[in-house]
């Protein structure tokens, strides 16, 4: 059995490292390439979002490699992703492709469907087995977060442009390398100190972004054409509350013991918006309303078509609290020197906004 | 008294006389917006921004229309009637969205629908929404069940007679009507039996339509469209084609699609808005499933603001000149 599994951002790393533990043959496909759009776009149905135009070409590309297994998330209650795995099942037999998918019920059945899931690919090894190799997984995923999240405030500040990153590839493909803890430990730290003492320009305080948006999107650069990186060249440091390990921490953990990370955020758009509608677009509307007594400016993420977002966008305009916000719609179309126009001249305006406020002070 | 805003869009197609006897039973008076025209789409794709999708803008316009017309403009948030079946997000964000897209409109009176939550939530809801007329539970249950009543009765209407939503609403509520039901009545035999599958506020509302319907029975032709099957025959439908139902309005389209490309059906045409989130992945799966068993012909018409009247009547001759020809080399074979 050989399993493949879609990508999003490097969310690979920690289920490699789980299922080298329990010896399963994990193929990975290329990362997110122009290949893997093309094939999407050419096989999806056209009104579909990016997230399913990717996760498709991803899986065309893991039977490729000879992948008879194929995990998929869905879900009921979600948006369109509960019926990604289906349509996209059909389409892989269309193109005459002999596999088996598994739809893994995340929104429902949180930790014990993954788990599950694991146990049975694992050829059901022991639990013990299955929950020390998930741990050590989360440990890598963990680590991943904290040398980005460092990333995020170096990129804005660094003499040369382009070390943050370089050194961030460096570690993304040590941590991946790593077998144990203590390793594991030491290579965060390592980076995390080389990250620190990258040469840096101190005198102004960057502009601050906060990053919101769609969940897959936001975190997976190939969709945004990497939107994080290009603010930090143009000296804006990046905000995001959106992170895999948050995100696992607390669906998969807390929320089934009543821990909400996100009821913050949720009063925040209560005046607005008063119910979940799915997605991330309560979410959106929320992180508006709370960032923009703080950040200088906000860029909302959202795949073309997205049904939650585009009530988010209607919605966000119209609210109280202000700050400006540059939506960006993610599809095949959006190309880098129509979206590095548009974050030029949204910096623009909030650094003029910034030495006016400045001014009058 | 009360007046209270129905906007004819999107959900009025479903649950119009439900909703009209509730209210009626608490003394309010309901007022429905005028039929679509061009300047109410517009109005309404004016206020959003242009993604968004046609139904929605549609229903933006009416709410429009109705503004200083009532007291109170009516937008259930409905998440869920099914159990695990979920609606759009659109329809879950309507009555916030039109707040923060029309902020001159009247109150916005909304209710919360989700059978997942539990009987005792939706009574609540259902009260919650009552306490606007009255303040006596009892009056409010009344209501509710004449209001539930009007509902199944509307449906065996549709179902029964094989009428659409229009006609079974103007029969009900017994305006005199000004042409006679046209509906499969053709003297002369129908030339070929259309099916059309879609949510029916793209298929009866008859200017984003292009007045699809009448123009098939103009040719001559017998429609049938997704009311006139019963909830059993949809629901056998769906579980052939996807095992369970994932949207709340998937058996307008898959359910109906898959039954109709079985049986009854010399084409199927499906309809459905440009945008559109659960549409874009069910009409697919008609479609494909239509590839595969070759035996019906399918079409699909995506609708936009843009869409041109000539452009939808050129592509329906053509599917039509097919379907002709198709059933005549039938027949020839047969000789």
């Amino acid at each position: 059995m050989r399993v493949g599994m879609p990508h999003m951002g490097n969310v690979y790393i920690p289920f490699k490292a789980l299922f080298q533990r329990l010896n399963v043959d994990l193929v990975i496909p290329p990362v997110n390439n122009q290949r893997t759009l093309s094939l999407g776009v050419r096989y999806s149905p056209e009104g579909l979002c990016i997230p399913f135009k990717l996760t498709l070409g991803n899986l065309i590309e893991a039977t490729e490699l000879g992948a008879d297994t194929l995990i998929m998330p869905a879900g009921y209650g979600t948006c369109r992703l509960g019926y990604y795995a289906k349509t996209q099942e059909q389409i892989l037999r269309e193109l005459g492709h002999n596999f088996e998918m598994i739809q893994v019920g995340i929104s429902e059945q949180k930790l014990f469907g993954i788990l599950g899931m694991i146990k049975r690919l694992s050829n059901n090894a022991s639990w013990y087995k299955i929950i020390s190799a998930f741990r050590f997984g989360i440990a890598k995923l963990n680590a991943l977060d904290r040398i980005e999240q460092v990333v995020h405030k170096v990129r804005p500040l660094e003499r040369i442009k382009g070390t943050a990153n370089r050194l961030f590839v460096k570690a993304v493909k040590a941590i991946d390398e790593v077998d144990d803890y203590s390793t594991l430990k030491k290579v965060q730290r390592d980076y995390i100190d080389q990250l620190n003492q990258v040469p840096k320009d101190t005198e102004t305080p960057p502009l601050i972004v906060g990053i919101t948006g769609e969940f897959y999107v936001v975190l997976e650069p190939f969709s945004n054409l990497d939107v994080e990186s290009e603010l930090g060249k143009l000296g804006v440091e990046v905000r995001r509350t959106t992170f895999v390990s948050e995100w696992t921490k607390f669906s998969l953990f807390l929320n089934p013991l009543g821990m909400d990370e996100k009821d913050r955020i949720h009063k925040a758009a209560q005046p607005y918006l008063k119910r979940d509608i799915g997605g991330d677009g309560w979410e959106s509307v929320g992180e508006k309303v709370l960032h923009a007594k703080k950040y200088d400016g906000l860029v909302h993420l959202a795949p073309f078509t997205c049904m939650p977002e585009i009530i988010a966008q209607n919605i966000m305009t119209s609210t109280k609290e202000t700050i400006p916000v540059l939506t960006i719609l993610c599809d095949e179309q959006l190309a880098k020197p129509g979206m590095l126009t548009r974050l030029e001249a949204f910096v623009d305006l909030l650094e003029r906004k910034r030495r006016i406020s400045n001014n009058n002070r | 008294m009360i007046k209270i805003g129905i906007p004819r869009a999107l959900l009025y197609y479903q649950y119009y006389p439900m909703w009209q006897t509730f209210f009626h039973e608490l003394g309010a008076e309901v007022v429905v917006s005028p039929p679509t025209t061009e300047t109410v789409l517009s109005s309404g794709s004016s206020r959003v921004v242009a993604e968004t999708c046609l139904p929605v803008k549609l229903f933006l316009g009416h709410v429009l229309s109705l503004i200083e017309k009532c007291d109170y403009i009516f937008i259930p948030a409905i998440r869920s009637v099914q159990s695990k079946v979920y609606n759009c997000s659109k329809f879950l964000g309507l009555p916030d969205m039109t707040k923060a897209v029309i902020p001159e409109s009247p109150p916005i009176l909304d209710i919360d629908i989700d059978i997942n939550k539990g009987k005792r939530k939706l009574y609540q809801a259902i009260y919650q929404l009552g306490r606007h007329f009255t303040w006596n539970p009892s009056k409010v249950r009344r209501a509710s069940i004449a209001a539930w009543q009007a509902h199944l009765n509307y449906r065996q209407v549709m179902s029964d007679s094989g009428l659409t939503p229009p006609q079974a609403i103007e029969e009900i509520s017994g305006t005199p009507k000004p042409e006679p039901k046209t509906h499969s009545s053709n003297p002369t035999s129908p030339q070929a039996t259309v099916a059309i599958i879609g949510h029916p506020y793209l298929l009866y509302d008859e200017h984003i339509s292009y007045r699809l319907i009448h123009r098939l029975e103009q040719a001559h032709n017998r429609v049938l469209t997704p009311e006139m099957l019963t909830t059993q025959e949809l629901e056998s439908a769906i579980a052939r084609l996807v095992g369970r139902a994932y949207w709340t309005y998937e058996e307008e389209v898959v359910g109906a699609g898959e039954h109709y490309l079985k049986s009854g059906a010399d084409g199927i045409i499906g309809i459905m808005a440009f945008g559109c989130g659960p549409d874009s992945l069910m009409m697919d799966m008609v479609r494909r499933q239509a590839a595969r068993l070759r035996t019906t012909p399918f079409m699909s018409l995506t609708l936009d603001e843009h869409t041109a009247e000539a452009g939808v009547v050129t592509r329906l001759e053509a599917f039509l000149d097919m379907i002709y020809r198709k059933k005549r080399k039938q027949v020839e074979i047969c000789v």
